[in-house]
């Protein structure tokens, strides 16, 4: 009997020699068998809430459908409407600038964080607690949150700038063309920030700290160290980090529609805010809905392939 | 004999049953709902309405003989109301009864939602005086009413008559008026003029076509099927609107954001004189801030070159043919509509909404100095498709917005007046035309 | 002009406590805003009399939030959804997980990568059609459905985290205890579980936010206040009355609490297990 290095417990056996299986308990028991049958509810769960919703979204967009009402076949009549559609070019740009600079800022800004939270001081650990609530606050929470700091008249900013007489007139950040998709970004960051910090920052506490060692020794300067060292071996976790944080940040409905509803004019209307407001607004076209939002799955599709290859090369799977 | 493999494939089995069996459950559960009575009351703004309707509600139920915990009652919120009756249309399960604009009404009666009402309709012009004009051609529809008349509600111009005793000054009885007693007044960015309400929501197409009537302008013509949004008189007004918040700058910048409440809020917050809004604010006023209250008037439109006109909104209730219990949701429209529960609701709820009656005008309540222009507005005001009557083609050019994205264009992505104009004649005359063709 | 080593490292620190300065700054300042908001009256919140610091502190709000609101059946909705599709997932995802990453079947891995794209199909895409399953089903506005519809991110997302935990764990283990014959239910209890924690809490946390946090789904699936959580609750708010500002602060900051409870409590292995289902995969 073998007793285990980890435990240190010695396990006595209870199963007698010689025990025979019939033939079907055999067949249960074999691996494929085992494998599917365990895998089932994960793949029941998958195909009826995954992939079967998915297959009918392609097929509702070849259908003009309102509301308690079955759906017309039209063909591609709802491709052809929304690429006519300059509000749709519109939404194309804007989802882009808003995933790019998302992304990218709290890329930089959690790389940034979690760097500083590396350093060794006292009270890290509090310092670290508190800088990565609002990843864990409700994105619904944040943004009512944001929309008040915002607002014209009593929010926060326009406040503080009236009181110290910086403005002659407030500044309406959630409805002026130019500010109003900068005004969401900066919110999507300030939520989503402590995400990339969390991954960074196990990655960071992960390099040995010989290496630093090291290369100190053979005279590298901070900086060097950085660009030799930290980053590439932070590079899987840059990876994965980046393309999690764009399919949930383009496919985030919440900051668009409770701080700006997609206006104004259309300035902050990304993919699902339109989807959203097309199948649930005053027209009731579910059928365009689903349009807009398949449009968007391919580049998403893409975006996927292209990472996971680069993520699963980079292991050398 | 536990091994690994047959505990974990128990513990399979047990999953995958665990998983499925809602799905099976459902599909054999018929869907009796729990609630006898489901109601969907937008938030009329002024709290004490809320309560009062909610009251009214649970009396009715008790009169009917079910339980309170047989309703289900929500207070909705007005930008919320929409996608929840749109999602549960879909879904095909409508609340029993809702209270919308007569635009929505509209459009709900067209897709053939909408529960038949007239007898109720027809008792209600038999009482008080019978029902006004504008409350019976909303409802009917060749003959037949499809909703409840619930209010008529003229739009005056809610104003801040402290803050112009303060300047020595009158009302303004023309815009250009408006436009010099606005800029005199006011003080930015603390106290700003004007805030008419230019977000995409119901209230901005409301505040525009009043401004449009002003200048002779119209969105169709009596015969409700030629489109004449594209006028001189549209291009005026709206070419005003837009110098008001560009070159007077007598709007909130903020105001294009604005929902249904955001002029409300603007006005009860002190940060505007002059709101063309139904009585929402005064209603809210009473209980919020009497100060406030005792010095807001509610005046006259000021008159543009075709004159001085108000808009008029009815708003209805509103009864789903998939109703599992008709007889109930009628009786509550009914009991809520009885004129001595109306005057309660009115009359404690600070005149938030007209009555329908013609006869309940003649109350002490109705003579209130705050209410002397009311008369008047009532009797020269005009619905919304004005010379037109309401349909679902209308219904569908305020559902979705039209004239507010026709005022975007102009102040917020700096188009010509003409140029939106035209944009927005064009749309009109589509939703017109699809319309038709649907019969 | 290259500084020395001691002065390099001097700098960078005083560069990063600096940076710790602004950082929670920048994170604490909107907090403090919806604290204080939730505690001030009416007069000192709205227009140009409001204030940066409550005057007089009021818990009006608060006692608003639960006299007038259904807020407490909204909390209670969240919770049983959130804890309904967490142990759900939990007990599916560690089947499956365990399944792709230890047993051998025809397939496997073919789903293993699979498993990838599910997750990330976003819920923007799939809400209508899912609405339009979900009211053929009969299971819109009900609790019961919005979990089941949950488990749709859930279990693809759970899977794909214990399935790189449950690799990185040894086989030998296991293996042994098998080899050896001895009690399997003791070896799985004394064995894989306690090694599997980490990876179990972090499972645990991910489904229980993301039920707490999701909001498109109980948007558009519930339409009665019977049914509706928290996150739709709070956005009807919004436009249910003309100053619900302060009311509506003070129930965002209450809505705020379990989740930020259960991160605090559980942050060390939620890292750890993001990293390891990134870098594993």
């Amino acid at each position: 009997m073998a007793t285990y290095s980890t435990t240190g417990v010695s396990i006595p056996s209870s199963q007698p020699v010689g025990w025979r299986m019939s033939r079907l308990q055999r067949f249960l028991l074999r691996d494929s068998t085992l494998g599917y049958l365990f895998l089932f509810p994960a793949l029941f769960v998958i195909l009826g809430l995954v992939a079967y919703p998915f297959v009918n979204a392609i097929i509702m967009t070849f259908q003009a459908k309102t509301a308690g009402a079955p759906g017309r076949f039209i063909g591609l009549a709802n491709y052809a409407e929304l690429l006519g559609n300059p509000v749709f070019w519109r939404v194309i740009f804007n989802t882009l600038i808003y995933t790019a600079f998302g992304v990218g800022l709290k890329f930089f800004f959690g790389l940034g964080m979690a760097l500083v939270l590396n350093q060794e001081r006292r009270w890290n650990n509090m310092f670290r607690s508190f800088l990565l609530i609002p990843w864990a606050i409700p994105t619904v929470i944040s943004a009512l949150n944001w929309r008040w700091i915002y607002d014209d008249a009593s929010g926060l900013i326009n406040n503080v700038l009236v009181r110290l007489e910086l403005v002659d007139e407030t500044i309406s950040w959630l409805s002026d063309p130019h500010l109003a998709m900068l005004a969401v970004i900066v919110v999507v960051v300030w939520q989503g920030t402590p995400f990339f910090t969390m991954s960074f920052l196990a990655g960071l506490q992960a390099i040995p700290k010989e290496l630093y060692e090291a290369a100190e020794i053979d005279g590298a300067s901070v900086m060097q160290q950085f660009f030799y060292i930290t980053i590439p071996r932070l590079q899987p976790i840059f990876i994965t980090a980046i393309m999690l944080s764009a399919i949930l940040t383009s496919a985030s409905v919440q900051f668009v529609y409770i701080l700006t509803n997609g206006g104004p004019a259309d300035r902050t209307q990304i993919f699902p805010t339109m989807a959203y407001n097309l199948a649930l607004g005053g027209a009731q076209r579910l059928g365009m809905g689903a349009t807009v939002s398949l449009f968007f799955f391919p580049i998403l599709v893409i975006f996927i392939i292209f990472l996971t290859r680069r993520m699963l090369r980079e292991k050398g799977e | 004999m536990f091994t690994r493999r047959t505990m974990l494939g128990r513990a399979g089995m047990a999953a995958a049953l665990a998983t499925t069996a809602p799905w099976w459950l459902a599909r054999k559960a018929h869907a009796a709902r729990a609630h006898k009575l489901v109601v969907w009351n937008p938030a009329a703004l002024a709290p004490q309405v809320d309560k009062i309707m909610q009251e009214q509600c649970y009396a009715f139920a008790k009169q009917a003989g079910i339980k309170e915990s047989e309703i289900d009652y929500s207070i909705i919120g007005s930008a919320q109301l929409q996608p929840k009756l749109v999602a549960s249309l879909e879904a095909g399960t409508p609340p029993d009864i809702t209270r919308v604009g007569t635009q929505n009404a509209q459009v709900y009666r067209s897709q053939g939602h909408l529960m038949d009402v007239t007898d109720l309709v027809l008792k209600m012009d038999k009482q008080a005086g019978g029902l006004f004009p504008a409350s019976i051609t909303s409802v009917m529809e060749k003959d037949k009413a499809f909703s409840v008349p619930q209010s008529v509600s003229p739009w005056p111009m809610v104003t801040r008559l402290d803050v112009l005793a303060e300047a020595k000054m009158d009302p303004p009885k023309t815009w250009d008026e408006f436009i010099e007693v606005c800029k005199k007044v006011q003080k930015p960015p603390k106290l700003t003029g004007f805030g008419p309400c230019l977000g995409l929501h119901s209230d901005t197409d409301n505040n525009v076509l009043n401004m449009i009537w002003c200048y002779g302008g119209k969105l169709v013509e009596a015969d409700s099927k030629t489109v004449a949004l594209q006028s001189k008189g549209t291009i005026q007004a709206v070419q005003l609107l837009a110098d008001m918040y560009n070159k007077h700058k007598i709007i909130p910048k903020g105001a294009t954001a604005w929902d249904n409440t955001g002029n409300n809020k603007a006005y009860q917050s002190r940060q505007v004189v002059f709101v063309m809004n139904p009585t929402s604010i005064y209603a809210h006023l009473a209980d919020s801030d009497k100060d406030l209250y005792n010095n807001t008037g509610l005046m006259p439109i000021p008159a543009g070159p075709a004159g001085a006109i108000e808009e008029l909104s009815t708003a209805e209730w509103v009864l789903f043919q998939k109703s599992p219990y008709p007889e109930l949701a009628k009786g509550l429209a009914e009991y809520w509509m009885a004129p001595e529960n109306l005057r309660v609701m009115i009359e404690e709820g600070d005149g938030r909404f007209g009555p329908p009656y013609k006869g309940m005008y003649d109350s002490d309540f109705w003579k209130r100095p705050v209410f002397q222009h009311w008369r008047v507005m009532l009797e020269r005001g005009r619905q919304f498709p004005s010379p037109g009557k309401w349909d679902a083609a209308a219904g569908e050019v305020v559902a979705t917005n039209v004239l507010a994205r026709m005022m975007h264009r102009v102040l917020i992505e700096n188009w010509e007046v003409e140029k939106a104009v035209e944009e927005a004649h064009k749309k009109v005359v589509e939703i017109y035309a699809r319309a038709a063709q649907a019969g | 002009m290259t500084l020395s080593m001691t002065a390099q490292r001097r700098t960078v620190k005083g560069i990063g406590n600096f940076l710790l300065l602004l950082m929670l700054l920048w994170t604490a300042i909107p907090f403090y805003w919806m604290v204080a908001t939730s505690l001030k009256r009416d007069k000192e919140i709205y227009g140009f009399e409001a204030t940066l610091v409550p005057q007089e502190p009021t818990l009006g709000n608060y006692t608003t939030v639960f006299r007038d609101t259904p807020y407490l059946l909204f909390l209670r909705n969240s919770i049983i959804v959130a804890v309904g599709s967490t142990v759900l997932s939990m007990i599916i995802a560690c089947l499956g997980a365990y399944a792709i990453a230890r047993l051998n079947f025809p397939g496997r891995a073919l789903l293993a990568r699979g498993l990838v794209f599910t997750y990330l199909v976003p819920t923007s895409l799939l809400f209508i059609p899912m609405f339009a399953m979900m009211s053929a089903l009969r299971l819109t506005d009900s609790l019961h459905g919005l979990t089941i519809a949950y488990l749709g991110f859930d279990v693809p997302f759970c899977t794909w985290l214990l399935m790189g935990y449950f690799k990185s764990v040894p086989v030998e283990l296991e293996e042994a205890a098998l080899v050896d014959g001895c009690n399997r239910v003791t070896a799985l209890i004394r064995i894989v579980l306690p090694l599997a924690l980490p990876a179990l809490v972090v499972v645990t946390f991910f489904s229980f936010t993301h039920a707490w946090n999701e909001f498109l789904y109980a948007h558009v699936f519930t339409s009665t206040n019977s049914a509706r959580t928290i996150t739709t609750g709070l956005a009807n708010f919004m436009s249910a009355d003309v100053f619900f500002w302060g009311p509506l602060m003070a129930s965002t900051v209450m809505s705020a609490l379990p989740p930020v409870i259960m991160f605090l409590v559980l942050q060390r292995w939620v890292v750890q297990g993001l990293t390891l289902g990134g870098v594993k995969g």
